[in-house]
C-alpha cells in the first residue's frame, strides 16, 4: 500500500497485529499466502460502513474504533462459569475453544463413531499441507470481515464424515471468549466436510464470559456431499460487551439437506450472515432463526439462499422479539437463477415488538430469473395481542408475566422445529430470563 | 358481594355505559340480558379490570373494597373471575401451566407457599371430569385448536379450578349444543354457594332454565332498564327487547 492509502489507523493496527501473530498462525506456506491475500482484501475494503447496502442498518463503528488483539494463549476459565451454559440432559461430543484456541482439557472427543473425524482445525492444517485456510469453492466473494477471519483465525472445529458415516449424537462446538482482558478478538473458523450419505448434528455455541469488550468473528464452511444431511444449531450467547460477527457458507450437492437453526440471545451487537448455495438438483435448505434483542442489543440477520439448478427446496422462517431499546434486522435474499426451474421456496419473518423503543426491520428480497418456480414470502411486525394479555391478567398473572408468557408462545412453535428437546428447553428458558418478568416463567420451557 | 353505583364508561370518547346500578348480594346468581351492543361485555370487562375502558363516573365496591382501584391481576387474586365471550388461544402454553401459574399467583398474593404438584394434578383430574374434558386436552396449549364449545367448557374448567368469589360469565352458553350447555350449567351450579356470587351474561333463556337466577336485569343502551325475577326471561323471550324504550323512564334496578 502506498503511504497515501494508509489513512485508516484501525487498518494499520490490524496490519501490525498480523505481523505480530503471523508466524504462529496454523497452515502451510500456501495457506500463509492465502492469509496475506485475505488480509489485503480486508485492508483494502476496510470495515463495512452503513453506506454499504448490506450494512445499512448495522454500524460497526464501535468495533472499528477499538484495537482488538489476538490472544496468544487462552485465559484460564472457571469451569463452573461454563457449566452455567450447558443445556441440561444434552448428550453430546464436545469440542471447546477458549479465546480462539482448542482446549484439550475441556473437550471430550472420545468415542466418536467410525468414519467421523472431529478435531482442532489448527491441528488439521498443521498436519495437512494441502488444506487451504479458505474453502474457495464456496465463499468466492467473502466480505471484508470474513476475509479478516481468513487472515487471522487461530483455530476452529474441523469435522469430516466419510461416505455413509453417521454421527451418533450431536457435536457441541463451544467457542468461549473469556472476556478476561481488554479488547481481545476471537477469530475462529470451522470447516465441515460431509461425505456422500453422511449425517451429523452440530451445535455451534458462542459463549461470552467476563466483563471486558471483545470481538468474536466466526466463519463456518460446510461442504455437503450427495444426499448428506446436516442439522446445524447456532446458539449465540456472547456477553454484554461482546461484538459478534459470524458467517456461514454452505455448498450443497445433489439431494443434500441442511437444517440450520439460529438462536441469537447475547452480545452487544451481532451480525449473522447465513449463505447456502444449492448447486445440484434436489438439494434442500431450511433456515430457521429466532433473535431476541433486548436492552440496547443490536442483532442483524442477513441470509442468502442461492438456487443454482432445478428442483431444489428452501424453507426459511425467522422470528424476532425486540424489547427495551433492542434493534433487530432481517434481510432474507432468495436468488433463483435462470436454470433453477421447479424451485420451491418459502420465506417469512415475523417480528414482535415489546416496547415503543424496540425496532425490527424485516425484508424479504427475492431475485427470480427462472419462470417455473414457487416462491412464497411474507413478513410481519406487530405487538402482542392485548386481548390475550388481558386474558392472562384476568387469571392473576402479572402484566410482565403475561407478556413473557405470550412472547414464549410466539417463539415456541419455531423453536420446537429443532427437534432436540434439551436445546429447545435451554433456548426458551434463556429467552424468558432475558425478558422483563420472564424469569419466573422460565419453567414454561 | 358487589355493588355498582352510577357507572359510566367510555371507549375512545364514545360513551358505552351510561349510569349502571347493580347490587349483587353474597350467594346470589344474577343474569344480565340485553340486545347486541348494549354494553354487557363492556360491563363484564370493566369488572375484571380491562383498562381499555375509561370509567368516567361512579363506583364499584367488591367485598367492601374499591374494585376500580385494583389491577386486573389483583382482582383475580381477590376472587374475581371473568369467563370470556371469546376465549383467547395461547399455543405452546398448556392449560395446566396457566392454571398452576394462576393458582400460585393467588397463593403468593395471600402469602402462602406454592401449590404442591401432586395436589394440583389431583385437583385438575377431579375438575376436568366435571366438564367432560380429558387430561390430554388440559395438557394442550391454552384453547389451542379447541372448538367453540371446547373453549367454553375450558372457561368453566378454569372457573372450577380457581374457585372465584365472583364469577362473571360472558355468554359462556352461546354457541353450545345441549350436552355442552348441560356441562356449563352444571359447572355453574357446582360453584353456587352462600359465599359465592355469579353474573350470567346471556341471550338465552335456555341457560337460565338450568341455572335459575335470583334476579334478571336488562341492559339497554348502557343502562339497566328493567329488573325482575326468573320469570322476566319468559317475558323477554315472548316480547323481545322491543318495548324497552318505553320502559326506560320507569326503570328500576
Ligand atoms: N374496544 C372498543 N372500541 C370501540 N368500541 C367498542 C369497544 N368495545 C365495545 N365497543 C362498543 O361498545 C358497544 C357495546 O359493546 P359490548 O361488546 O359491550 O356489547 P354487548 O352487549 O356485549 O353485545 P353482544 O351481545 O353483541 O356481545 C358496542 O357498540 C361496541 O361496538
Ligand atoms: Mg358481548
Amino acid at each position: 500500500m502506498s503511504a497515501a492509502e494508509q489513512i485508516d489507523p484501525s487498518i494499520d493496527h490490524y496490519l501490525a497485529e498480523f505481523s505480530r501473530v503471523e508466524r504462529d498462525l496454523p497452515g502451510s506456506d500456501d495457506s500463509k499466502r492465502t492469509r496475506s491475500t485475505e488480509l489485503k482484501r480486508f485492508a483494502d475494503a476496510g470495515f463495512p460502513t452503513t453506506r454499504d447496502e448490506q450494512w445499512k442498518y448495522t454500524s460497526l463503528q464501535a468495533v472499528e474504533k477499538r484495537r482488538f488483539e489476538i490472544s496468544d494463549e487462552p485465559a484460564a476459565i472457571d469451569k463452573s462459569a461454563l457449566d452455567a451454559f450447558m443445556p441440561a440432559d444434552f448428550e453430546a461430543h464436545r469440542l471447546v475453544l477458549v479465546d480462539g484456541h482448542f482446549s484439550q482439557a475441556l473437550s471430550d472427543l472420545s468415542g466418536l463413531p467410525d468414519g467421523v473425524t472431529v478435531r482442532s482445525f489448527a491441528a488439521h492444517l498443521r498436519e495437512n499441507d494441502g488444506v487451504d485456510v479458505r474453502a474457495r469453492e464456496i465463499d468466492d466473494e467473502p466480505g471484508s470481515i470474513a476475509a479478516m477471519n481468513a487472515a487471522f483465525f487461530t483455530d476452529g472445529a474441523y469435522v469430516e464424515t466419510a461416505s455413509g458415516a453417521v454421527l451418533d449424537k450431536p457435536l457441541h462446538v463451544i467457542c468461549v471468549s473469556s472476556g478476561a482482558h481488554d479488547d481481545r478478538m476471537t477469530q475462529v473458523r470451522h470447516r465441515y466436510v460431509f461425505g456422500d450419505n453422511s449425517q451429523a448434528t452440530i451445535v455451534e455455541h458462542a459463549i461470552g464470559l467476563g466483563d471486558k469488550a471483545y470481538f468474536a468473528n466466526v466463519v463456518t464452511e460446510a461442504l455437503m456431499g450427495r444426499n448428506a444431511q446436516m442439522t446445524r444449531v447456532r446458539l449465540q450467547q456472547e456477553s454484554e460487551r461482546g461484538y459478534h460477527v459470524s458467517a456461514f457458507f454452505g455448498q450443497q450437492r445433489r439431494d443434500s439437506r441442511i437444517y440450520n437453526h439460529a438462536f441469537d440471545l447475547g452480545g452487544r451487537l451481532a451480525r449473522i450472515d447465513t449463505n447456502s448455495r444449492l448447486v445440484d438438483q434436489n438439494a434442500e435448505v431450511h433456515l430457521n432463526g429466532v433473535f431476541v434483542p433486548t436492552g440496547r442489543q443490536h442483532m442483524d440477520n442477513h441470509t442468502t439462499i442461492d438456487h443454482d439448478t432445478e428442483h431444489s427446496v428452501s424453507r426459511e422462517h425467522y422470528k424476532g422479539v425486540a424489547a427495551g431499546h433492542g434493534r433487530g434486522v432481517f434481510n432474507g435474499r432468495i436468488l433463483i437463477r435462470k436454470d433453477a426451474q421447479k424451485t420451491d421456496s418459502d420465506l417469512s419473518c415475523d417480528a414482535l415488538l415489546l416496547s415503543d423503543k424496540a425496532e425490527v426491520d424485516a425484508k424479504p428480497e427475492l431475485e427470480i430469473y427462472a419462470d417455473d418456480v414457487t416462491a412464497g414470502h411474507g413478513s410481519t411486525v406487530g405487538q402482542l395481542d392485548e386481548d390475550a394479555v388481558f386474558y392472562l391478567k384476568s387469571r392473576g398473572v402479572s402484566e410482565e408475566g403475561a407478556r413473557a408468557i405470550l412472547t414464549y408462545s410466539f417463539a415456541n412453535a419455531l423453536v420446537e422445529q429443532l427437534g432436540i428437546a434439551s436445546i429447545e428447553r435451554y433456548v426458551e428458558a434463556a429467552m424468558l430470563k432475558k425478558l422483563p418478568g420472564g424469569e419466573a416463567f422460565a419453567d414454561l420451557a | 358481594m358487589i355493588s355498582i353505583k352510577n357507572l359510566h364508561a367510555e371507549v375512545e370518547g364514545k360513551p358505552i355505559l351510561r349510569g349502571v346500578d347493580l347490587e349483587i348480594p353474597d350467594g346470589e346468581v344474577h343474569a344480565i340480558m340485553g340486545p347486541n351492543g348494549s354494553g354487557k361485555s363492556t360491563l363484564a370487562s370493566i369488572l375484571a379490570g380491562r383498562e381499555e375502558y375509561e370509567v368516567t363516573q361512579g363506583s364499584v365496591t367488591y367485598k367492601g373494597q374499591e374494585l376500580l382501584e385494583m389491577d386486573a391481576e389483583e382482582r383475580a387474586c381477590e376472587g374475581v373471575f371473568l369467563g370470556f365471550q371469546y376465549p383467547v388461544e395461547i399455543p405452546g402454553v398448556s392449560n395446566l401451566y396457566l392454571l398452576r401459574a394462576a393458582l400460585n399467583a393467588r397463593r403468593k398474593y395471600r402469602g402462602e407457599p406454592e401449590i404442591d404438584a401432586v395436589e394440583f394434578m389431583q385437583m385438575a383430574q377431579e375438575k376436568i371430569g366435571h366438564v367432560g374434558m380429558s387430561m390430554e386436552m388440559a395438557k394442550r396449549g391454552v384453547n389451542e385448536d379447541f372448538s367453540g364449545g371446547e373453549k367454553k367448557r375450558n372457561e368453566i374448567f378454569q372457573m372450577l379450578m380457581l374457585e372465584p368469589s365472583l364469577a362473571v360469565l360472558d355468554e359462556t352458553d352461546s354457541g353450545l349444543d345441549i350436552d355442552a350447555l348441560k356441562v356449563v350449567s352444571d359447572g355453574i351450579n357446582r360453584l353456587r354457594s352462600p359465599e359465592r356470587s355469579v353474573v350470567l351474561v346471556t341471550h338465552y333463556k335456555r341457560l337460565l332454565e338450568h341455572c335459575v337466577p335470583d334476579r334478571i336485569h336488562v341492559l339497554y343502551q348502557g343502562q339497566i332498564v328493567r329488573s325482575g325475577g326468573p320469570e322476566l326471561a319468559d317475558t323477554l323471550e315472548a316480547e323481545g327487547y322491543a318495548n324497552l324504550e318505553t320502559d326506560e323512564a320507569a326503570a328500576t334496578s
